[in-house]
């Protein structure tokens, strides 16, 4: 009985690791084989920046014209294409699944003004509670309309989008915060 | 307290034991009857320490984590992998320790199995925060009350099947958004079940136990939000049927399968009793039986449907239990309690057969102000039922929640009805008086048996 018990914790055991380890192993696939595209990050409304520790991100081409409205919460393709400055923008949004290291899955938002809204699934960044004051400082005076500054690096492959780092004045958002630091 | 007194009364006796049988006051049978009597020696169970070592593990565990935050920044992506499954991977081999060593230790166990359910949360947070993974709240509920369950069971821990279910029911709220109204709970009810068979181990164990109360408590607060969302999420007007059945169903089941031979309530049959006069005075409200008329064969999915069929079980099931100790004529719980979903289901059906009423209010019909009135008729003779089944019984509880269901009727109607001051003045007149006769007549009664 009592190694019935310890077999059968086992098998619990396996099931509680498989989840966080798939989690990490499927994201680990897509930072290392998927194509990096840089998205141009969206002001951002300042009351809104960080919630707790996240970096609350926007992008522009969240908001994609389009005649017909998708329901909320539908989950819809997104297919990439590079822009003149090398940003992604969206070539075409589809409801069927694509693959292809262009495209990856998001969902839809509401429809207004002939835009159909998304919802990309790398809207936050996480950041510690040692920087995230300073970090959010910084992504707010990037993200500003008049200077607009801010870019994040995605791994896209087969559907999965996979956020690498979070760029500011051309720099990772660590390297960025310690240079800041050190001209003061 | 009682409890206690008396387990140390029984350790009395049990010491005199061999003493009498010496001196020959009683034979060695009748002390090996005694001792059967009350049954094996009873380890203690200390609920304090139960609760001291859950409360100690989860703020050790919470201390790992932060320690390991501190310098989470110089970390590269593989070592935070490695440093987010430590905690789960020490919280494993604490659990098969105790399944090893300490099984018969209900604080060892409860503690392991907290220590194991938060690591497994730790490690999906780390992994989603180190990866930047973006999955929503009620997913992460979903995944993590699965990967919980089967340990309540193995650890047999109570205190981890109330967490659970109130798990169950975070999840519920979790995903009604301000964007997203309605959606498909029934997820819900599979997670619900999975604790059911938990339960009824507690239950054949030891019906009368604080932990059979406690988790029957939890299952009932989680049953009442869910049959709440599965109405919304049923479109079919038939929430007011739904609850009044499921709100029997508990006091009837509570009434049936904890039988008491003093007469005196288990928490299941008082919680179902409360909530039927709670919901009787709701639905006797006219807003209560304002149509929304939302129902539509065409624009219905087949999940819809299961909702709809769930909310026909719960009265269903309610006449089902009433209707199978009526025809034994063996009862003791009250006729009319019973009778409350079909009251409801009659009410329902005049309210919607009406013809909708004026065109500037749309959700009303005709009959509306007629179902409320019969609903006030039903709530008046369920209060002065329980007032007087209270009184009967001596239960001075029982009467006066009587009495507080006719108060909140006559309440509800102060502010719901044209009445004049005077009509309303001697109304409460009559119920205040009420209360004092019946509770003089309660401690008389009392103070002479």
């Amino acid at each position: 009985m009592k190694s019935f018990r310890i077999g059968i914790f086992i098998l619990i055991a396996l099931a509680q690791l498989s989840v966080p380890a798939l989690m990490a192993w499927s994201r680990v696939q897509t930072l290392t084989h998927g194509r990096v595209w840089k998205f141009k990050t969206a002001p951002v409304d300042p009351e809104d920046a960080v919630r707790g520790r996240y970096i609350a991100l926007g992008f522009d081409i969240e908001q994609y014209p389009r005649v017909e409205r998708l329901e909320w919460n539908t989950p819809v393709y997104v297919v990439l294409k590079a822009d003149g400055d090398g940003f992604a923008a969206i070539d075409q949004i589809s409801e069927t699944p694509l693959s292809g290291d262009n495209v990856f899955r998001a969902e839809a938002g509401g429809w207004w003004d002939g835009k159909q809204h998304l919802t990309f699934p790398f809207r936050q960044y996480w950041v510690t509670e040692k920087i995230a004051p300073q970090a959010e400082q910084a992504y707010r005076d990037n993200s500003r309309r008049e200077k607009l500054n801010a870019y994040v690096t995605v791994r896209v492959r087969n559907g999965d989008a996979a956020l690498e780092q979070l760029y500011i004045d051309n720099q990772p958002l660590t390297d960025y915060l310690r240079a800041q630091a050190a001209k003061k | 307290m009682a409890g206690s007194i008396n387990r140390r009364a029984v350790r009395w006796l049990r010491g005199q034991l061999p003493e009498l049988v010496a001196a020959g006051v009683i034979s060695s049978e009748s002390a090996g009857a005694i001792e059967r009597h009350y049954g094996p020696v009873e380890s203690r169970s200390n609920f304090g320490f139960v609760v001291l070592a859950t409360v100690g593990s989860a703020l050790v565990g919470a201390g790992i984590i932060l320690l390991i935050a501190h310098n989470w920044d110089e970390l590269s992506r593989a070592t935070r992998t490695v440093i987010a499954f430590l905690p789960l991977l020490v919280a494993q081999a604490f659990v098969v320790f105790v399944l090893m060593r300490r099984d018969e230790s209900r604080p060892w166990r409860e503690a392991v199995a907290v220590f194991d359910v938060a690591a497994v949360a730790t490690a999906i947070s780390l992994i989603s925060q180190t990866y930047q993974i973006q999955g929503s709240f009620s997913d992460f509920m979903e995944t993590w009350l699965l990967l919980s369950i089967p340990i309540v069971y193995l650890l047999r821990t109570t205190f981890g099947a109330v967490v659970y279910v109130i798990g169950t029911m975070v999840w519920l709220f979790s995903r009604e958004t301000f964007l997203v109204r309605h959606s498909n709970p029934m997820l819900f009810w599979i997670l619900l079940l999975l604790a059911i068979p938990y339960f009824l181990i507690r239950f054949r164990e030891n019906r009368e136990s604080r932990e059979t109360a406690t988790i029957s408590i939890a299952l009932i607060v989680a049953a009442v939000f869910g049959v709440g969302f599965t109405a919304d999420f049923a479109k079919s007007d038939l929430g007011g049927i739904a609850f009044a059945g499921l709100l029997t169903a508990i006091y009837l089941a509570g009434m049936k399968f904890f039988p008491r031979e003093d007469g005196r309530l288990h928490v299941s049959a008082l919680l179902g009793g409360i909530g039927i006069g709670v919901t009787a005075i709701v639905l006797s409200f006219e807003s209560s039986w304002h149509m929304t008329r939302e129902f539509n064969w065409s624009e219905r999915t087949a999940m819809q449907n299961v909702a709809l069929a769930m909310e026909v079980a719960c009265p269903l099931s309610a006449i089902a239990l009433a209707a199978l100790d009526v025809a034994r004529r063996r009862f003791q719980f009250s006729l009319i309690a019973a009778l409350f979903p079909i009251v409801t289901a009659i009410i329902w059906g005049v309210a919607s057969l009406c013809q909708p009423g004026h065109a500037e209010s749309l959700y009303r019909t005709n009959c509306s102000f007629a179902a409320a009135a019969v609903m006030n008729v039903y709530a008046l003779w369920l209060g002065i039922d329980i007032l007087a089944r209270g009184i009967r019984t001596n239960s001075i509880a029982r009467a006066n929640f009587g009495l507080l269901l006719l108060v909140a009727l006559a309440f509800s109607r102060f502010f719901d009805s044209d009445l004049s001051f005077v009509t309303r003045g001697v109304g409460f007149i009559l119920v205040g008086a009420g209360f004092l006769v019946a509770n003089i007549l309660l401690f008389k009664k009392r103070a002479t048996a």
